[in-house]
């Protein structure tokens, strides 16, 4: 409106959120006269709104509606006639020598790290992690920014195998980390209703680096499941400069995010074609899937007409994933559905006139679970996209510790009479 | 005899609780890891920096009539560089708002449209002769309008936009 239309505008945004879009619109090289009410302005009675404009604003102090109509009338100053764009210089790939307790408090009270402890991802470190792919460690391998707006930032192989390092994986797990890190997606965007993200690893890696997709899979029950969760978010908040209250706005937040969930899907027990199979790939090929959304319902069971009654109940917003244990999915399948998409063209055909309208590509079906009760998981998660886990893999395959850490596995039982003491 | 004897048992059992309180001075120190642990302490730990370096590249907001997650999504989110990143030149102010007509223009989050309609009645009561018009943006809060700003060019001489937040 100021610049190509030529009309004074006064915007106005609640005092909440004063300090993003002050820093937001001076990183675009915009100088706006900026307006801020109290918050919230929404579910708040009318007095309160009357009492709002009458009064002042409070990051400024000045009468609120005085300084709407300065907005517009004030002659322009110097500065506004001549705005620049800010530009932020490059960092040093190293930070300053300094001892292990120094730099552990350094990177926790800096904010990088989820308030757990960390590996510092020293340069011995970050070298060992880096023999867990070929690839060039000045790399660029995306951007990411949980914010809508601001200056993105990109990320190496190097900065990747750092983060790896921090949340405690070895060499084995990188690629995987690798190829989140290439969706570009941070699992924990500036969403003040408060996102949750999920991970799906599908193909031989996942058995390879002991990836759990049976019993307490998306628990803390795995070593890889859970620090490659890690890393993906440890990459949020150090790549993605999430900053709780400056650009990370979740009122609430999601205890999900630690490790975000973040699991294989269970190929062997499912009975349908594998989730990446699905969407394009081969079974050989190794793949992670990212899905982000806000709510994890509680469980359900029973066919597709039970699902469709969890969906209409749940208020979800145009997307949902089903993360369904094998007993569950093998039901499905003898209900008919044998292959899920179809599932999702019946669902979807179903809820063609109501508030959700998704298409059958917006509801999702993974199968992860041990087969100790037959029951989904119903989420308001969007699939987002499937990328290869290959390319970064070493030509030589997966680098393996010569003793790979492994917690205790859940017994796999062929016949379900594993507590009869046969196989 | 039997005092000077006391006094010879009296003078070794004092040396040898000085030599036990000596020795278990030493051994704390061992065992509580001051001196190692000082040692560790001294020893300087080269790291990298594990934040993203600055890109140049920046988000904006999504096209018109584009999902309201479209600009969530890095496959879909409309970038700029910071070469083509124009800074804004604001617009010449108003002499004053008498006679003015402003638009009062709802993006779309909640709580603003009455938020904006109290604003229109502050207007009405202390500037009567400021015209105002309430009107919701076209499309979600996170996408452009493009068809709302040359209709503002015409009839608006100034507009106020929110409630961001």
């Amino acid at each position: 409106m100021e610049g190509e239309f030529g009309v004074p505008t006064a915007p106005i945004v609640t005092s909440r959120f004063a300090e993003y879009v002050i820093r937001d619109g001076h990183s675009h090289g915009m100088n706006l006269r900026w307006t801020f009410p109290p918050y919230p302005v929404a579910w708040v009675p009318k007095e309160t709104l009357v009492e709002y404009i009458n009064g002042n604003d409070p990051i400024t102090g000045n009468k609120l509606m005085t300084e709407v109509i300065d907005a517009l009338t004030r002659p322009l100053t110097e500065d506004e006639k001549n705005p620049k764009v800010q530009k932020r210089e490059k960092r040093p790939r190293l930070l300053a020598p300094d001892t292990e307790a120094n730099l552990n408090r350094m990177f926790i009270e800096k904010g990088w790290t989820d308030g757990l402890p960390i590996v510092l991802p020293t340069e011995e470190r970050v070298a060992e992690m880096l023999t867990g792919t070929d690839h060039d460690p000045q790399e660029k391998v995306g951007m990411m920014s949980v914010t809508t707006h601001e200056e993105l930032n990109e990320y190496t192989v190097e900065k990747v195998a750092a983060i790896a390092v921090m949340a405690g994986a070895r060499p084995e797990h990188l690629p995987v980390i690798l190829a989140i890190a290439s969706t570009q997606h941070p699992s924990i965007p500036s969403s003040t209703g408060s996102y949750g993200s999920m991970v799906v690893v599908n193909g031989p890696v996942a058995r390879i680096i002991g990836m759990n997709s049976g019993v307490g899979a998306l628990g803390p029950f795995n070593y890889a499941n859970s620090v490659i969760g890690r890393a993906w978010t440890l990459m949020s908040i150090n790549f993605g400069d999430a900053r709780p209250g400056d650009t990370y706005m979740a009122t609430i937040g999601n205890g999900l995010s630690f490790t975000n969930q973040c699991c294989a899907e269970n190929e062997e027990k499912s009975p349908w074609e594998a989730f990446h199979v699905r969407k394009g790939f081969k079974p050989s090929d190794s793949t992670v899937s990212v899905f982000r959304g806000w709510n994890v319902s509680t469980l359900g069971m029973g066919g597709a007409d039970a699902i469709l009654q969890r969906i209409q109940s749940s208020g979800m917003m145009g997307s949902c994933t089903f993360v369904v244990d094998p007993l569950a999915a093998k039901s499905l399948k003898e209900e008919g559905w044998d292959d899920p998409y179809k599932l999702s063209e019946y669902i979807a055909g179903k809820l063609g006139n109501s508030f959700f309208k998704p298409k059958p590509e917006g509801i999702n079906f993974v199968v992860v679970g041990g087969e100790t009760n037959p029951i989904w998981q119903s989420t308001d998660y969007t699939y987002y996209k499937t990328v290869s886990v290959d390319k970064w893999v070493p030509k030589d395959g997966i680098k393996l510790d010569k003793k790979p850490i492994r917690m205790p596995v859940s017994k796999q039982c062929e016949d379900e009479l594993c507590l009869l003491g046969k196989k | 005899m039997s005092s000077l004897r006391f006094f010879n048992w009296w003078c070794r059992g004092f040396i040898a609780a000085g030599i036990i309180i000596l020795i278990s001075f030493c051994g704390c120190e061992k065992m509580g890891g001051s001196s190692d642990s000082d040692a560790k302490d001294e020893i300087k730990l080269t790291v990298l920096d594990p934040r993203g370096q600055p890109s140049g590249i920046f988000g904006r907001v999504g096209a018109a009539g584009a999902g309201m997650l479209a600009n969530r999504n890095p496959d879909t989110q409309p970038k700029l560089s910071l070469n083509e990143l124009i800074p804004l030149r604001m617009a010449d102010r108003l002499p004053g708002l008498e006679n003015k007509t402003i638009y009062l223009i709802d993006t779309g989050f909640a709580g603003g449209k009455e938020f904006l309609m109290e604003m229109q009645n502050w207007f009405k009561e202390n500037m009567p002769s400021v015209k105002t018009v309430v009107q919701v943006k076209s499309g979600n809060a996170f996408v452009d309008s493009p068809e709302l700003w040359p209709e503002l060019k015409k009839k608006a001489d100034g507009v106020v936009f929110g409630v961001g937040g």
